[in-house]
């Protein structure tokens, strides 16, 4: 009997969702047969059998979520006797796939390490091919009387991963990423024009997929405004005392969070979807916010769930919380999902304006660009304010341009103003 | 289990701690994990308190004891008419060196941040653990389990250990004087090692093994210098010998013995000890509320990680199949550890090797040559005896040899092993020469030092080559 668990087929992919099985419990399977569609974050993957033989026991449903790692169906094998085409059970094990934390199909039955047969390579070497997750059994040596060497090992790997290369063609969504180096080693032949081929995967496969799907749906409007940050921030800095007693680090963001949800409250369409299958406005009473964050892996939008529930301290705490977890790719899906409406800090970073694109399937996103003390005229005379600018994207499908502004102006208010924000907020 | 009380939560929690529970522990302290180490007894199991240490305590002193006979034949005369032993006084000395190793691994535990409790604990689900402290109950949150509650002696239904009269291994350790007879039952290592050492103290021994010879799981060849030495200890042994009752009558033991020899026979001694083998503490444990199965000897059957069927849940050391040594314990116990903390550990050794403290010392690794033709290799073979090593007169321990096997074609190492003083230590060349798939040149090419007794295995070697200095090459 073997266990199937859930590989880690993004990286770093803490859980996935079943989205679907492919067969049901005592179907009869062949070894690469497509099992289950599993979604996850970053990549949506078809599993296969790791061998052939009846499935046991499905242990999840559809739209479950399941951490890696965890036995989502069993499969009992065709025959005990059943003997592969290539002598060792070991190497139908996919690649990448160490037996360890993040196994994959175990044999459960342990084989007695006598049985298993001796190798003939020191301690050292057989660490280093389950190192480099190389079936030992199957590696042909060199050394004195046979003996496994750890140049074996490295030629062993290189002819392997050709070969399997290839056969894993057919399924690019799961392929491994090619060694850079060698790409640039073999694009040295090309004279000076130097190519790298990278397998878009992971996170940038999952944003260039979301926004084709969202520019190609909706038709984006760009209304652009400017804010007089003064009193915020006279605000934000006479709070500072207490909030460094209460160990938070206080930004503008939270104070734009809280504007923003008071906003979405009186403008219902920019907290809303369009269903275009049931060609029905979805008006959400719920106001989670999404703060596009960036990552070394790429932009990711951790959610503020039921931002208008939360205190300022709450937010600042809670945002600083998602950004790290984020940074350090330890979120679940739960905190990236389920947004309704998203703002993209880009101020820190500077620029003037942007035509932000929709988080699909929402209505608006608000960029907050770079704040700084600029000439304005108040009262008929040369001042110099902070300022900031802010870029709201919208579908114009659903919201008029009048709605937008109106929609931006009573940020503004609320922000430039900010005693109002205090009296206005729940 | 109350509802919603508060679990203590941590990385991995580590039930026993013996030798293979308390490396696992340490080496997930280094590995950067939160560790809980749960012992219901004391620190070191049963290896420290009442095996492994305190047995070669024991034997040491039966050795320097016997040794005192021989001293005449190099001059000295102890002024003394009649050499005693104070048990008492041993008794205390043995305390000591527990109790310093106690010390010891405590200390370990933690300066690598160990936390070590003090209780029985079972398994509540897949995932919690509750521990019983002098009616206390703490329940514990894992990530992962390291099940390590090694094994106790075994005892067949009809034969009471009563601590006084018949004793198991672990009460003949505490005896306040030497017997004047003991029988032993089971002629396996335990049962050899203190027979033996009894023997030397002046107890008069008999052993009573149900195999046609004593140490049946070792090769024939090595087993008959121990038999011999037996015989000159004036233990009486007998073979294919089953005890049937036993029984204390009047401050005696009497037991029931039958063979196909000598029919049927009464042995009465002052004192009888149990060591027929061992069986796994895999009962009390709650096993089947985490799901844990185990085989029809009880116990955990355990793939090259240590994980048992639930793959979150480890096993190592006497719970599992295999030989109930404590070496093989820690060995797992790192294993399991390292392949938690996500490195790319496995037991993937067949080496494991083998030491028995009896006159002389046995040690071994790899096959034997028995074992060796029926794997189907053609076999070559050298010995070496230390009665031709200068060393070994020289020390008066001239007992015994040194056997290489090899692979006749590549001449690869498949085992060696010996028979002689200090075989124990001198066992490590050959788990490395082994473990390095060395070849017997490998040996037979490298300088030993002169004068030493691991010159026998250079011999050895080079008489698998057919050119030993020391011997006749036939």
């Amino acid at each position: 009997m073997i266990e199937f668990k859930l590989p880690d087929v993004g990286e770093g992919m803490h859980e996935g969702e079943i989205i679907q099985w492919l067969i049901k419990e005592g179907d009869a399977v062949a070894q690469d047969q497509p099992i289950v569609e599993v979604q996850t974050d970053k990549v949506n993957a078809e599993l296969t059998a790791p061998t052939t033989g009846v499935v046991k026991k499905i242990l999840f449903s559809e739209g479950d979520i399941v951490e890696v790692g965890t036995t989502i169906f069993t499969i009992q094998e065709e025959n005990e006797m059943y003997v592969p085409e290539n002598d060792s059970m070991e190497e139908d094990i996919p690649d990448g796939q160490s037996g360890n934390v993040k196994g994959m199909a175990e044999h459960i039955t342990s084989k007695p390490v006598f049985e298993a047969g001796r190798v003939l390579a020191t301690p050292f070497v057989r660490q280093m091919a389950r190192e480099m997750k190389v079936d030992i059994q199957q590696v042909k040596g060199s050394g004195p009387a046979g003996r496994i060497i750890e140049s074996d090992l490295q030629k062993f790997k290189e002819n392997n991963s050709i070969t399997r290369e290839n056969a894993h063609h057919k399924d690019d969504r799961i392929l491994q990423e090619k060694d850079p180096m060698k790409n640039a080693d073999q694009a040295k032949g090309t004279e000076n024009e130097w190519e790298e081929r990278i397998l878009l995967k992971g996170i940038r496969k999952k944003i260039a997929e979301h926004m084709v799907k969202s520019v190609s749906t909706i038709p984006h409007v760009t209304h652009v405004d400017e804010l007089e940050m003064d009193r915020l921030k006279e605000l934000k800095d006479q709070l500072k005392a207490y909030s460094d007693d209460k160990d938070i680090k206080l930004t503008f963001l939270p104070f734009f969070v809280k504007a923003i949800v008071i906003a979405l409250k009186e403008f219902k369409t920019l907290n809303a979807s369009i269903d275009e299958k049931t060609n029905e406005i979805i008006l959400k009473n719920y106001y989670h916010i999404g703060i596009a964050t960036n990552t070394n892996e790429g932009l990711i939008v951790p959610v503020i769930k039921h931002a208008d529930q939360k205190t300022i301290f709450q937010l600042a705490d809670e945002i600083r919380q998602l950004a790290t977890q984020a940074r350090e790719g330890k979120l679940s899906i739960n905190q990236i999902t389920g947004s309704t409406f998203t703002i993209s800090n880009v101020g820190p970073i500077g620029g003037m304006h942007a035509t932000p694109i929709i988080n699909y399937p929402e209505a608006a996103i608000l960029a907050l660009h770079k704040m700084e003390p600029r000439m304005v005229v108040r009262d008929l005379e040369g001042v110099i304010r902070l300022m900031m600018n802010m870029s709201l994207s919208f579908d114009h499908r659903l919201i008029d341009g009048v709605t937008a502004v109106h929609f931006t102006n009573r940020i503004k208010e609320l922000l430039e103003n900010p005693i109002r924000l205090v009296v206005e907020m729940r | 289990m109350v509802v919603g009380e508060v679990a203590v939560e941590t990385d991995v929690i580590i039930i026993g701690g013996g030798p293979g529970g308390y490396a696992a522990a340490i080496r997930l302290g280094q590995l950067g994990k939160s560790v809980v180490l749960v012992e219901k007894d004391k620190l070191g199991g049963v290896c420290l308190n009442r095996g492994c240490i305190p047995s070669k305590a024991l034997i040491h002193t039966a050795d320097q004891f016997h040794r005192l006979n021989d001293l005449g034949k190099m001059g000295i005369r102890l002024s003394q008419e009649r050499t005693t032993m104070d048990f008492k006084i041993w008794q205390d000395w043995k305390e000591g060196i527990i109790s310093q190793l106690n010390q010891g691994i405590a200390h370990l535990c933690k300066e690598n941040g160990v936390t070590v409790v003090k209780g029985q604990a079972t398994f509540l689900s897949d995932d919690r653990i509750g521990v019983e402290t002098d009616g206390d109950f703490e329940t514990y949150k894992f990530e992962q389990a390291i099940i390590a509650t090694g094994s106790r002696p075994f005892v067949p239904s009809f034969i009471k250990v009563d601590g006084e009269y018949i004793l198991d291994s672990t009460t003949s350790l505490q005896l306040q004087e030497v017997p004047s007879s003991l029988s032993i039952i089971g002629g396996g290592y335990i049962g050899i090692e203190l027979g033996m050492a009894f023997a030397k103290l002046g107890a008069k021994v008999t052993i009573i093994e149900m195999a046609d010879r004593i140490l049946p799981q070792v090769a024939e060849n090595l087993v008959k210098e121990v038999s011999r030495n037996a015989k000159k200890l004036g233990m009486i042994i007998k073979t294919s010998a089953k005890v049937e009752k036993a029984s204390v009558v009047d401050g005696q033991v009497h037991l029931h013995v039958s063979s196909e020899k000598h029919g049927a026979e009464v042995v009465v001694s002052e004192k009888a000890m149990v060591t027929i083998g061992r069986i796994p503490n895999t009962e009390e444990i709650g096993l089947s509320r985490a799901g844990v199965t185990v085989d029809e000897k009880g116990h955990i059957v355990v793939d090259m990680e240590c994980r048992t069927n639930v793959p979150h849940i480890f096993a190592i050391g006497d719970i599992t199949p295999g030989p109930a040594l404590a070496h093989r314990a820690s060995k797992q116990g790192i294993v399991a550890a390292e392949v938690i903390g996500g490195l790319p550990s496995a037991m993937d050794s067949a080496f494991v090797p083998y030491v028995i403290f009896s006159e002389p010392q046995i040690a071994g690794v790899g096959l034997s040559r028995e074992e060796a033709e029926q794997q189907g290799y053609g076999v070559k073979s050298g010995k070496f005896p230390f009665s031709a090593n200068g060393r070994a007169l020289a020390t008066n321990e001239t007992e015994g040899f040194a056997e290489v096997i090899v692979d006749a074609k590549s001449h690869i190492l498949l085992g060696m092993h010996m028979v002689g003083a200090d075989a124990s230590n001198l066992i490590g060349e050959g788990i490395l020469a082994l473990e390095l798939s060395a070849r017997v040149e490998d040996i037979a090419l490298s300088m030993h030092p002169h004068p030493t007794l691991t010159e026998g295995w250079m011999e050895a070697a080079e008489a698998v080559l057919g050119h030993a200095i020391h011997i006749v090459n036939k």
